[in-house]
């Protein structure tokens, strides 16, 4: 690391980063606000999320060369690079940005140009097509030392991860969390809390920082407490009116995916915490109007959160639940400092996505019943086959078990070329008269 | 005198070519090909034939290309349009090295080396998008001739972005931009700016050198070859009927295969 | 007799187990050991209909024509299904047959580590095989002594044998076009050893052709070499498949097999002699060393990639292989396939044309 670029990075981050602020600050006030007919007034909090955020993605410009970079996948045990200074980025939480800034079919294609299928995942697609052509809407990404990846999300980020390995020339750390077919056994949790251990010496290596145990258990503990806020902050939601919809979650799930471990997300789920208990307190939901109570099941469509929070919100619906969003929150019990290595792989490796179907369907029943939901809609994302493979058969043996009516949105998380306007809203016109009988 | 013939039976048009020993063209042909192409193949021959005012004798060497090749029993040798239209490019343009044939049910792009040998191809995969039929579907839809669709697109003032890659999912597309009253004209150019898009994808995976070719029915609309040329960022050459190239490179193979067998 | 026939007989006569088992990579030792048969299900021939109610229009043919075999009383002729560890897709179809289609038929998963391995890969893979086989016992009463043993010198003759084939294919000293070569090979998906090794023994013996086939050669990648008319196209066309790297072929195909010791830690370091595989997750610059041997020892003048349309694994690695073979002076051709596509005039033509243009 060098010390010129670690200075600047220092000064970056404690004069740049607060100076333009403090400049976004000033800006905002001068515009003023208006009474939403559909949405309750806008949370506080969220001024401070996007400062976070802003802040994170600008000073990744000044890490390289003063930190070791990371580019890592939203389902790795991230707990552990912190003890080793590690800046780190998420590609994934990139891909939401471009889908959300429409900026995914410009980068797919030119992933696409390469050679890259258009039938593989979209994350993957927009962060090769960064690649390829240096464009991002976060202007410029941290350019990485390692990729570190574990497959309890999917296995394409292994795939995806080593093409990036590929191009940059750079080590690739997995964490191989096998499928929980049917129980994780004792031999399952061996393997993974002996892969743990044993990246200890390369990530000293690539850092020049030392373990420290010390360090790794308070990591641990803050992204413990982050995780559980987190699933604090969820759980007001089982309140009517819902002080929150999922789209809004959706944003607010950044700092516990980006930045799990560090004390500015715990921080931040504190500030949030308190204002939604507020909001429960004096009854103010984030709908208006909350006549019915949604869950939704997979990724976003980041293209579309505006629009569908708008279109939902006018028939008076609310998303109070997702099974994505609440999938930073669900397994941190299994977490245990007198025994980090083992209670991290199970934490890890127990999450929805590297978990079986029938735990998913219990799972979604809970849920129902927790956040007293009335439909369920089901998007069928082309990117992601772990997670939409078995929701056509979800979708049955909910309706069969709780008379649960829903429906499927055959689309993309950020690929809006592979998403039908007119389709869609057939669908859920349909949806919405089936949940008025 | 000894003569040469190219025959090209694709699924919607079959092409005839005669050249001489000098590989001048005496004859070309365009007819549909309807059901049946062994019949197809025989109706253009004769057809050129006619044209060229010469008898089946003096027919020295036939080649037969396209989806139809192997159902001409009378030709000597049945030869990919793919090696067809590279040959027919280069002698059309000697300084071509990229080729891209847009026709109706599939599109390619091909590279040249010297001599107007291919180096390598692409062809797009079963989705129709990046094709001639693409463009026949939302034609129909926009109530356009397909001869129409070049002018009109150079016409529009704005360009509609069509997001969908695919053709199902781009007609219903279309509707409701139709619907929303959006300009005929800034739909084809939208439409046209999605062909190309994809098949830049297979230009970019051959790769451009030197002059670029563009042979097909599609090559004359001039909407579609506008907008590849601010891709390609150079001017493409068009033969004034695209449509024969691949015809006339079955003649040319055939010549060349003559002479080779002496 | 036919696939069917052979397994009923296995069972009847032989009183012996079927498994009906997913691609790709399994123990087939392992199942052997128990006395079973192992039946692979990589591309049935049927029409899907029951399978589209429970998988999207955007997974794989091999998935979706699995699914519809095993719904379509498939699973009533198995003792077991095997679902090793693959892809997401498969994984997840696993979990669809086992969790939410109220099948009787026991449901075995097999996950074997992915690359890059550390220390720990090797233990967690012999750890896995012991599991299977505690599973199989369980279900197929217990193994006799000395079987895996046994089972594991069984295999490693079937591997010489192949290896033999491979060989003399890749010198032109084999007597079998590439239809038939696949056609024997394939016959192993379903065949118990003995029978198996007793049919490799037979083609081996077969006098060596008089001359090599006229045309260039190429060498075969992907997962299966589907559709079967692609093979009898390059026959016609004088060319011959001098090497693959198929997922059902040479990526099966160990490069060690150790002589003596403890049965597990043989298969276990067979295992990790197998060639580069995208679903193991190896790197690229190991795929593309691999194929690029494979050009350079048989001459082969191209590289025909058959990849099952939707396949992620595959899909991924593609670019890559693509490019560092151009690098080499090496063309290849990519065609997207079903696995019960027909062989069309499209596909045919690209063939074709990739022939006229490297021959």
């Amino acid at each position: 690391m060098s010390f010129a670029a670690a200075m600047r990075y220092r000064f970056m981050k404690d004069l740049g980063a607060p100076a333009l602020m403090a400049a976004r600050r000033a800006m905002r006030k001068k515009r003023p606000s208006r009474p939403d007919p559909l949405f309750g007034p806008p949370l506080k909090s969220l001024a401070r999320l996007k400062e976070i955020m802003m802040r994170h993605y600008f000073l990744a410009r000044y890490a390289p060369g003063a930190h070791p970079v990371a580019w890592v996948t939203s389902g790795a045990p991230v707990e552990l690079l912190r003890v080793f200074g590690f800046y780190t980025f998420y590609p994934e939480n990139h891909g939401a940005m471009c889908g959300a800034a429409h900026m995914a079919p410009e980068l797919c294609q030119a992933a696409e140009d390469h050679g890259y299928s258009q039938d593989l995942c979209s994350y993957a697609r927009c962060d090769l097509g960064h690649y390829f052509t240096g464009k991002s809407p976060a202007g410029q990404l941290p350019k990485p030392d390692l990729l570190f990846a574990s497959n309890n999300i999917c296995q394409t980020v292994t795939y995806w991860f080593k093409a990036l390995a590929h191009y940059y020339d750079i080590p690739l750390i997995l964490f191989d969390t096998p499928f929980n077919f049917d129980q994780i056994t004792e031999s399952d949790l061996r393997y993974m809390a002996g892969q743990l251990e044993e990246m200890i010496t390369p990530l000293q290596r690539i850092s020049g920082v030392k373990f420290d145990q010390a360090k790794f258990l308070a990591s641990l503990e803050l992204g413990r407490a982050t995780s559980e806020t987190w699933g604090q902050v969820l759980q007001t939601m089982r309140h009517r009116p819902s002080p929150l919809t999922i789209f809004d979650t959706f944003f607010h799930m950044a700092p516990v995916v980006s930045l799990r471990g560090l004390p500015v997300a715990y921080d931040y789920y504190q500030t949030l915490l308190e204002e939604l208990r507020d909001r429960v307190a004096r009854g103010i939901g984030a709908v208006k109007l909350e006549r019915k109570r949604l869950m939704w099941d997979n990724i976003a469509m980041w293209y579309k959160v505006r629009d569908f929070s708008n279109l939902f919100a006018e028939h008076g619906m609310n998303f109070v639940v997702a099974t994505y969003t609440n999938a930073w929150a669900e397994t941190i019990q299994y977490l245990d400092p007198d025994d980090p290595f083992r209670s991290l792989a199970k934490t890890y490796s127990l999450v929805i996505l590297n978990n079986n179907l029938d735990h998913r369907l219990s799972l979604m029943e809970r849920l129902i019943a927790d956040y007293q939901v009335d439909g369920l809609v089901i998007h069928s994302a082309r990117s992601c086959k772990p997670y939409s493979v078995g929701q056509y058969d979800l979708k049955r043996l909910l309706m069969e078990r709780l008379a649960i009516p829903s429906v499927v949105i055959e689309a993309d998380i950020t690929d809006s070329r592979a998403y039908s306007e007119e389709q869609t809203r057939t669908r859920l016109e349909a949806f919405f008269e089936a949940l008025e009988d | 005198m000894s003569l040469f013939a190219g025959i090209d039976i694709g699924s919607l048009s079959t092409e005839a070519v005669i050249i001489d020993q000098q590989a001048a063209m005496v004859a070309a042909v365009i007819l549909p090909t309807e059901a049946h192409s062994t019949k197809a193949a025989e109706t253009a021959l004769e057809a050129a034939l006619e044209q060229a005012g010469a008898r089946r004798p003096e027919l020295a060497r036939i080649v037969a290309t396209g989806y139809g090749r192997v159902s001409v029993p009378f030709a000597h040798k049945a030869v990919t349009e793919i090696t067809c239209h590279g040959a027919g490019a280069h002698h059309l343009f000697p300084g071509t090295g990229t080729v891209i044939d847009i026709g109706g049910q599939d599109s390619k792009v091909i590279r040249l080396g010297p001599g107007g040998k291919v180096v390598d191809f692409t062809m797009n995969d079963k989705c129709a998008a990046g094709t001639g039929r693409f463009l026949e579907v939302m034609a129909a839809k926009l109530g356009a001739g397909l001869d129409e669709l070049g002018p009109l697109s150079r016409a529009a003032r704005r360009e509609v972005a069509i997001s969908s890659v695919c053709t199902v999912f781009a007609e219903s597309e279309v509707v409701s931009l139709v619907a929303r009253n959006e300009p005929r004209e800034d739909i084809i150019r939208g439409l046209h700016r999605a062909i190309v898009n994809r098949v830049w994808s297979m230009v970019r995976a051959v790769g451009v050198e030197g002059q670029v070719t563009m042979t097909g029915g599609v090559a004359k609309n001039s909407g579609v070859v506008e907008l590849l040329e601010e891709k390609v960022g150079q001017p493409i050459n068009v033969y004034r009927e695209p449509q024969i190239v691949g015809a006339l490179g079955a003649a040319l193979l055939a010549r060349d295969q003559a002479r080779a067998l002496g | 007799m036919t696939r069917k026939e052979y397994l009923q007989h296995q069972k009847t006569q032989r009183h012996r187990r079927v498994v009906g088992v997913l691609p790709a990579l399994f123990p087939r030792e392992i199942l052997w050991a128990a006395d079973a048969v192992p039946a692979e299900v990589w591309d049935p021939p049927l029409a899907v209909s029951r399978a589209g109610a429970h998988l999207q229009p955007y997974i794989c043919s091999v998935v979706r024509q699995s699914l519809e075999l095993i719904l379509s009383g498939g699973a009533d002729l198995v003792d077991a299904l095997l679902f090793p560890h693959t892809c997401d897709s498969i994984q997840n179809m696993a979990s669809v047959v086992h969790d939410y289609c109220g099948l009787d038929t026991p449901c075995l998963f097999f996950y074997h580590p992915k690359a890059p391995y550390t220390q720990h890969s090797r233990v967690y893979y012999r750890d896995q095989l012991q599991a299977l086989l505690e599973r199989l016992q369980e279900l197929f009463g217990p193994a006799e002594p000395g079987a895996l043993t046994a089972a594991v010198e069984m295999g490693q003759r079937m591997y010489r044998r192949l290896g033999e084939m491979y060989a003399r294919r890749a010198g032109g000293n084999l007597g079998l076009g590439n239809e038939e070569f696949y056609r024997v090979l394939r016959r192993g998906e379903y065949l118990h050893p003995e029978d198996f090794i007793a049919e490799l023994d037979q083609v081996l013996g077969r006098p060596a052709p008089a001359a090599a086939p006229p045309g260039p050669a190429v060498i075969l990648s992907g997962v299966v070499p589907n559709p079967p008319g692609l093979l009898s196209q390059l026959d016609r066309l004088g060319v011959a498949v001098a090497h693959d790297d198929l997922l059902m072929g040479s990526r099966r195909i160990p490069s060690r097999l150790p002589a003596e010791g403890d049965p597990l830690d043989r298969l276990t370091e067979s295992y990790f002699s197998l060639p580069p595989c995208s679903t193991r997750s190896n790197s690229l610059a190991r795929r593309a060393a691999y194929l690029g041997q494979l050009v350079e020892q048989t001459g082969a003048a191209g590289v025909i990639f058959l990849i099952v349309k939707f396949c992620e694994p595959e899909y991924f690695d593609l670019p890559n292989l693509v490019e560092e073979l151009k690098a080499r002076g090496v063309p290849s051709l990519v065609l997207d396939t079903e696995t019960n596509q027909p062989y069309d005039g499209r596909m045919a033509t690209r063939v074709e044309a990739f022939i006229e243009m490297i021959g």
